[in-house]
C-alpha cells in the first residue's frame, strides 16, 4: 500500500469522513433491500479484462468503480458503457465453470476479483455515462452491514443487538465480551458502541470488544473483514473454546464490563464469568483471575433460540450470584405505506382496484345498469323466451356499462397520472415477518463487596448525624416541613423586597 | 463515568419490594425514608456498590438508626434453589439431565390432583384468593401489631402469616408460593439500589410517572433510534483557538468557523424533555462526569463543597415545589429553576489565563445541535445528570462543550434573532475598570453569549451533519425540509413517533411514484431548478419534499415481550404496558444526480431474489 500513515486510518464505519475513498469499505444501494458491501479501488489500468478499471456489474448496469470514487457519500451514481461482451470471451475458462458465470451474471451482481494481475498500463479508459441505471453508494454502518454482510452463521440483527446493547450499558469507554463472533453484525455494533478513540499505545485503556469464535475458518474470514475494516485496534478476537478455555486474554483479565454470550449452552461459559474462583472448577490451589471489572456492577445477555436453554441459562445465573435477571423477546415489524386505489373512474393498471370505492359509486353504476336493462328490453324483439331475454339484456347491460364507464374514464382523466397523490394512503406489514429470532436474557452481576469494604465506607461516612428525610415521610413531619418553608419563603420576599428597594435608592 | 459506587448527591433509584421505583438525590447525613419498608441513614449507601439488595434491619438497642445487611444471592433466590433441589430428589427425574421435561409432569399432575375436570383449576385458585381473609387467622388488629414490633426484616410477619393460615395445606404448591411471594412484596423490608441512566430513567418515567412526557418512548424504541441515527463518539474534542479578542474589539475579533474540523455532529429535535438528548449523549459518552480512581479525590473535595450546600438546596427545592403545588412527597422532579448545581458560584481557580470572550467553548466534533421550538429548549430531564441547560455559570460537566442549542428562529431567519444580530458590547479597558463589577460581569457575559450564539448559529448552518435524530410533537414533513439540506450525504435520519400516521404521511413523501415522476421531467415545478435549489426545496402541494433526498425510507416498530421463567412455570407476562406502540422512520440523506435519471430497463414484477454476494477485498 501506498503512503504513509502515522496513526491508523479510522475505520469507515466510525468516522466515514465526507468522501468515498480508495482502498475503503463503501455499500451499494443497488435497490431498496439490495445492498451490496465493496472495496473501492483506484484504477491503475486494465483490470480483469476491463479498460475501465475494477468494474461492478449488477442488473442496474455497469458501475467502474472509478466513478464512485472521491464523490460524496450517499451520492447518486449513473451507471456507464462498460464493455462486458469482449471481455468474456478473452479469459479462459472451463465450459461448464461458464455456464454457471454466464448465469450468475445475468441475475446477480457481481464484484471483480483481484486475482488477474492488473496491467500497469496508464491508459486507463475514462467511464461513459449510460442513458439509465444508476445505483447510490453509501457509507458502511452496522446497520447496513448487518443487512448485506456475507452469512456464516444466523446473523444478530438490528432489532435485537440495539436493545442488547442498551440494555447491557454497552458505551463508550466499556469494555465487552463477546462469544461467539458468528458472522460479526453484533460485533460491529457493539464496537462502534464502545469506541472512544483507538489505543495510543498498549497501556492506553479505551473501549473495546473481546471476541471469541471457536469455529476456525469463521475465526480467519472475520478477523481478515476487521482488518480489512480498520477495526484491528478496537477488537480482539481470539480463535478458542469458552467454555473450557475462558475468557481471559494471554492469562490476563479484560476486565469486561458487559458480556453478550450467543452460543449454544451458555451455563457452560458462565463459571468463567464469575467473581471468585467457582466451585465447579476442578484444580485446587491455582490462582484464579476474574474476567470481569472488579470495580463494576457487570451487564450480561445471553442469546438463546429455544426455551430450554433459557431455563438452564437462567438457574445457573442464579447459582453464580447474578440478580435482576429478566427474560424477554423481541417482535420487529417493518410497515410499508402504499397508495390504496378503488374506485370505478381508475384505469386497470397494477396496485389497482377497479371496484366501486364507496356505496354511492356503487349505486350509480348499478342505476346506469339497470336503465340499460330496462331500455333493451323496452326494444322490439320477435321469438324468443322472455327469461332468457332478461339475462342476455341484463349481461349486455353490464358489458355496456363497462364500455361506456371506460370511455368517460379516460375522457375525464388528465394527460398525466399522478398516482403518487391518488388513493388512500395506508400501511401494510411485510410479507413475510421474523416472529422468532431468539430468547435475551439479561442479568446483572454487582461488584464483590467485602467486610473490609463495608468497614471503610462506613468510616468515610459515619451515620447518626442525620439532619433531614427524604423520601416517604409522614403527614405530620410533612405538614410542618412546609410550615417551615412558607416561614423562610416569606422571610426571602421581605429580603428581597428590601434589597430591591435600596437598589431603587441608590440608583435615584 | 460508569456508576462504580453510589456518590454523594448523586440521582439514584431505590426499587422497592412492591416493584415501585423511588428516584431520590443521595444527600450525605440525611435520612432515607421508604415508608412502610423502613427508614435508614444515607450515608449507609454512599460509597457502596449499586445493585445490591440492601435490607432495613432492626435498630439495636445501642444505635439511634437502622443498619443495612447486603442480602446475599443465595438467600434471595432461597425458594427458588429449595423448588430446584426437591426436583433433583425426587427419584422420578432422571439424572440431572432433562429437568424441564419432569417439571412438565410434575406439574400436571398437581393440577389433576386439585380438580379432574379442566378449567377448574383457575376458578378454584381465583376462590382462594377471594376466600383468603376468611381463612387468614390473624385478624387485622393483630397483623398491625406484628408489623409494628415485627423484627427480622419483616420476615416475621410473613412466616405468621403463613403459619396461621387455616387452609396452607390445601393449597397447592403453586398457588402456595404465590401467596408467599405476596406477602413477601408486601411485608419485606428490602430495597435496591440501581443508577440512574437513561434505561433506568426512561423506565421509571415510562412505568411509573407521566409517559406521555417522554412521547411512550420504549427502551426498544430508544435502542432502534440510537442505531439507526448511527449515533456514537464522533471523535477526539477538537477546539477553536481562542481569538484572544480585548473588549475594544466587537464582531470582528470572533474566531472564524472552519468547516473542515466540524464532524461527528448529530443534529436532534426533542421533545422529550431532554432524555433523547440524554440517550444520545450516553451514546457519544458525554452524559456522565469522569469518576475514576484518578479524579476520585478531586471529586470529594467538590463534595464537601456540595455537602456544605445541601441545606440550601433542599430548601430551594421544597420551595419549588410548595409554590407549584407539587406532591412534596417525592422531591424528584427538579425543576430547572431549583436546580442545585446552578449555584456554584465559587469555581476552583486555576492558574491558567483566563478565556477571552470570544473564545468559543465548544468542541468541532462529537457534538449534539438541539433545535427547539420555543426560546429555550426544554431539556429539564437532564438535571438528573446534573446538568442544568439554563445555568449560566455551570460547574464542570462534558454537555458543557458538547451541547449546542438553537431555536428554528436562530436557525432559519438569524436576523430576526436578538441575541444573534445585535452586535456585542465595546469598551475600552479604562472604561471598565471604572464599572461596578456586577455591571463588568454583564458585560462580559453578553460579549460571551454572543460569541456563543454566533458559533452555534454559523456552525449549524454550515450543514454537514452526521446524522439527525428526532423525537418531537411538530410535524415531521416540516422539520424535514430544513433539516435535510443540513445533513451530509449518507448520514442517516431516525425519527421516532408514537403514532404511525405522521410517519406514514412522511414515507408518502418519498414513494417510488413520486419519485420517478420527480426523476422522468413530468413535473413543471422543478423544471430549470439548479441542484442547489433542488436541495433547499421548499416543497408544494404534491411533492412536500425533494423525494430524492432520502434513500431507502422505512417504518417498523419493535416491543419487547417479558417472560417469567421459573422452574415449571415459565411464560410470557400475562399483561404488559399498552398505550402507545412507538414507530421509528429511517432512512440515508442522498445526493441526488443532475439532470434527468431513469431505471435501467422495463421492470417485470418478479420475485427478486436476496443476493449475498462476498465484498471483492482491496
Amino acid at each position: 500500500m501506498t503512503g504513509t500513515m502515522t496513526r491508523p486510518t479510522v475505520s469507515p464505519f466510525l468516522e466515514p469522513g465526507l468522501h468515498t475513498k480508495p482502498r475503503s469499505l463503501a455499500i451499494l444501494q443497488l435497490s431498496r433491500d439490495n445492498l451490496l458491501p465493496i472495496y473501492l479501488q483506484e484504477a491503475s489500468g486494465e483490470h480483469d479484462g476491463y479498460a475501465e478499471g475494477a468494474v461492478v456489474n449488477t442488473r442496474y448496469g455497469s458501475f467502474p468503480h472509478s466513478t464512485m470514487l472521491n464523490v460524496p457519500w450517499g451520492s447518486q451514481i449513473r451507471a456507464s458503457k462498460v464493455d462486458t461482451g469482449s471481455r468474456g470471451r478473452k479469459r479462459k475458462r472451463g465450459p461448464k465453470d461458464e455456464a454457471s458465470r454466464d448465469d450468475a451474471e445475468e441475475n446477480q451482481p457481481e464484484t471483480t476479483d483481484n486475482n488477474t494481475n492488473a496491467t500497469e498500463a496508464t491508459g486507463v479508459k475514462q467511464a461513459v455515462a449510460d442513458d439509465s441505471g444508476f445505483i447510490h453508494v453509501l457509507p458502511p454502518t452496522p446497520e447496513l452491514w448487518t443487512q448485506s454482510l456475507p452469512h456464516r452463521t444466523q446473523v444478530v440483527y438490528t432489532p435485537d443487538y440495539s436493545y442488547i446493547l442498551h440494555r447491557i450499558r454497552a458505551r463508550p469507554g466499556s469494555t465487552i465480551i463477546e462469544a461467539g463472533a458468528g458472522s460479526g453484525s453484533f460485533t460491529h455494533a457493539s464496537v462502534r458502541a464502545v469506541y472512544n478513540g483507538y489505543p495510543s499505545s498498549a497501556e492506553d485503556r479505551k473501549g473495546k470488544v473481546f471476541s471469541f469464535e471457536y469455529h476456525e475458518e469463521r475465526y480467519h474470514k472475520m478477523k481478515k473483514e476487521l482488518t480489512d475494516h480498520n477495526l484491528d485496534g478496537l477488537v480482539h478476537l481470539t480463535h478458542r473454546d469458552v467454555y473450557n478455555g475462558g475468557f481471559l486474554i494471554d492469562g490476563k483479565s479484560p476486565e469486561a464490563d458487559a458480556i453478550f454470550l450467543d452460543l449454544p449452552k451458555p451455563w457452560e461459559a458462565l463459571p468463567h464469568l464469575s467473581r471468585r474462583k467457582p466451585q465447579t472448577e476442578a484444580k485446587e490451589g491455582e490462582e484464579w483471575t476474574s474476567p470481569l471489572n472488579p470495580k463494576r456492577a457487570v451487564h450480561i445477555c445471553t442469546f438463546s433460540p429455544c426455551i430450554e436453554q433459557v431455563t438452564r441459562t437462567v438457574s445457573a445465573m442464579r447459582r453464580l450470584g447474578w440478580v435482576d435477571i429478566d427474560m424477554v423477546e423481541i417482535a420487529n415489524r417493518k410497515l410499508h405505506t402504499i397508495r390504496d386505489r378503488v374506485g370505478l373512474h381508475y384505469q386497470t393498471d397494477r396496485g389497482v382496484n377497479v371496484s366501486p370505492h364507496d356505496v354511492e359509486e356503487a349505486l350509480e353504476r348499478l342505476t346506469e345498469i339497470e336503465e340499460r336493462v330496462r331500455e333493451q328490453a323496452a326494444r322490439p324483439r320477435g321469438g324468443e323466451d322472455g327469461a332468457e331475454d332478461a339475462d342476455t339484456a341484463m349481461k349486455n347491460g353490464d358489458d355496456a356499462a363497462k364500455k361506456d364507464g371506460d370511455k368517460t374514464s379516460t375522457a375525464e382523466q388528465p394527460p398525466y397520472q399522478t398516482p403518487w397523490v391518488d388513493g388512500r394512503l395506508i400501511t401494510k406489514g411485510e410479507p413475510e415477518i421474523k416472529t422468532h429470532t431468539s430468547y435475551l436474557v439479561f442479568a446483572v452481576l454487582p461488584r464483590e463487596w467485602t467486610e473490609e469494604d463495608e468497614a471503610a465506607a462506613f468510616a468515610k461516612y459515619p451515620c447518626g448525624k442525620e439532619k433531614a428525610v427524604v423520601g416517604s415521610i409522614d403527614k405530620q413531619t410533612r405538614k410542618k416541613e412546609r410550615r417551615e418553608q412558607l416561614q423562610k419563603i416569606g422571610d426571602r420576599k421581605a429580603r428581597r423586597k428590601e434589597r430591591a428597594e435600596k437598589i431603587a435608592e441608590a440608583v435615584e | 463515568m460508569h456508576h462504580s459506587v453510589i456518590k454523594p448527591n448523586s440521582w439514584v433509584a431505590l426499587k422497592l419490594p412492591s416493584g415501585v421505583t423511588r428516584v431520590i438525590q443521595v444527600t450525605p447525613n440525611t435520612s432515607i425514608s421508604l415508608g412502610k419498608y423502613g427508614t435508614f441513614p444515607a450515608n449507609l449507601i454512599l460509597e457502596r456498590p449499586y445493585y445490591l439488595t440492601f435490607e432495613v434491619q432492626d435498630k439495636l438497642p445501642e444505635d439511634s438508626f437502622s443498619r443495612l445487611r447486603v442480602v446475599p444471592p443465595s438467600e434471595l433466590y432461597a425458594d427458588v434453589f429449595a423448588e430446584e433441589d426437591a426436583e433433583c430428589a425426587n427419584p422420578a427425574a432422571g439424572p440431572g439431565s432433562n429437568n424441564d421435561a419432569v417439571i412438565a409432569t410434575a406439574a400436571g399432575e398437581e393440577f389433576s390432583l386439585v380438580d379432574a375436570e379442566s378449567g377448574n383449576v383457575i376458578a378454584r385458585s381465583t376462590q382462594e384468593v377471594i376466600d383468603e381473609n376468611a381463612r387468614q387467622k390473624l385478624t387485622q388488629a393483630e397483623i398491625e401489631e406484628l408489623k409494628r414490633d415485627g423484627t427480622n426484616a419483616g420476615k416475621d410477619v410473613i412466616a405468621k402469616l403463613l403459619l396461621s393460615h387455616a387452609a396452607l395445606d390445601q393449597k397447592t404448591s403453586f398457588s402456595l408460593s404465590k401467596y408467599k411471594l405476596l406477602k413477601t412484596k408486601k411485608y419485606i423490608r428490602r430495597f435496591q439500589v440501581l443508577p440512574i441512566d437513561v434505561p433506568t430513567f426512561s423506565n421509571w418515567q415510562l412505568e411509573e410517572r407521566d409517559a406521555s412526557k417522554i412521547l411512550d418512548i420504549r427502551a426498544e424504541m430508544m435502542g432502534l433510534v440510537g442505531c439507526w441515527g448511527n449515533v456514537h463518539y464522533g471523535g477526539e474534542d477538537v477546539f477553536l483557538e481562542d481569538p484572544k479578542a480585548t473588549t475594544e474589539q466587537g464582531e470582528e475579533a470572533l474566531a472564524p468557523l472552519q468547516e473542515d474540523l466540524l464532524a461527528g455532529r448529530w443534529l436532534v429535535v426533542d421533545d422529550t424533555g431532554g432524555l433523547l438528548v440524554a440517550a444520545m449523549a450516553e451514546r457519544m459518552g458525554v452524559l456522565y462526569k469522569e469518576d475514576d480512581d484518578e479524579t476520585e479525590e478531586a471529586a470529594e473535595e467538590e463534595d464537601e463543597e456540595t455537602t456544605e450546600k445541601a441545606d440550601e438546596e433542599t430548601e430551594q427545592k421544597l420551595e419549588s415545589e410548595t409554590t407549584s403545588q407539587k406532591d412534596t412527597e417525592m422531591a424528584d422532579e427538579p425543576t430547572s429553576e431549583t436546580t442545585t448545581l446552578a449555584r456554584h458560584p465559587k469555581r476552583p481557580r486555576d492558574n491558567k489565563p483566563r478565556d477571552s470572550d470570544f473564545a468559543v467553548p465548544f468542541s468541532q466534533t462529537n457534538t449534539i445541535t438541539v433545535l427547539h421550538g420555543a426560546s429555550q429548549p426544554n431539556l429539564s430531564f437532564l438535571n438528573y445528570w446534573n446538568f442544568d441547560v439554563t445555568a449560566p455559570q455551570h460547574p464542570p460537566h462534558p454537555l458543557l462543550n458538547h451541547l449546542l442549542t438553537l431555536s428554528w428562529l436562530q436557525l432559519l431567519k438569524p436576523e430576526l434573532d436578538t441575541s444573534y444580530s445585535t452586535p456585542p458590547l465595546t469598551a475600552d479597558p479604562e472604561t471598565l475598570s471604572t464599572w461596578k463589577p456586577s455591571r463588568r460581569g454583564n458585560f462580559h457575559r453578553k460579549r460571551r453569549r454572543y460569541a456563543r450564539v454566533r458559533h452555534m448559529v454559523d456552525s449549524t448552518r454550515a450543514g454537514n451533519f452526521s446524522g439527525l435524530v428526532c423525537a418531537s410533537t411538530m410535524d415531521p414533513i416540516s422539520i424535514l425540509k430544513h433539516a435535510l439540506p443540513l445533513l451530509a450525504g449518507g448520514a442517516p435520519v431516525a425519527i421516532y413517533s408514537p403514532s404511525l400516521e405522521p410517519l406514514a404521511i412522511l414515507a408518502d413523501c418519498f414513494s417510488v411514484a413520486r419519485r420517478t415522476a420527480w426523476n422522468s421531467g413530468h413535473v413543471a415545478e422543478i423544471q430549470g431548478k439548479t441542484a442547489e435549489e433542488l436541495e433547499k426545496w421548499e416543497g408544494s402541494e404534491q411533492f412536500p419534499l425533494n423525494p430524492t433526498l432520502l434513500l431507502g425510507t422505512s417504518i417498523q416498530t419493535s416491543r419487547a415481550r417479558r417472560w417469567q421463567v421459573l422452574p415449571g412455570r415459565t411464560h410470557p407476562l400475562m399483561t404488559e404496558r399498552g398505550g402507545a406502540d412507538g414507530f421509528i422512520f429511517t432512512g440515508w440523506r442522498a445526493k441526488p444526480a443532475e439532470g434527468k435519471i431513469a431505471a435501467k430497463g422495463k421492470f417485470k414484477r418478479r420475485k427478486v431474489e436476496e443476493t449475498v454476494s462476498t465484498p471483492a477485498s482491496a
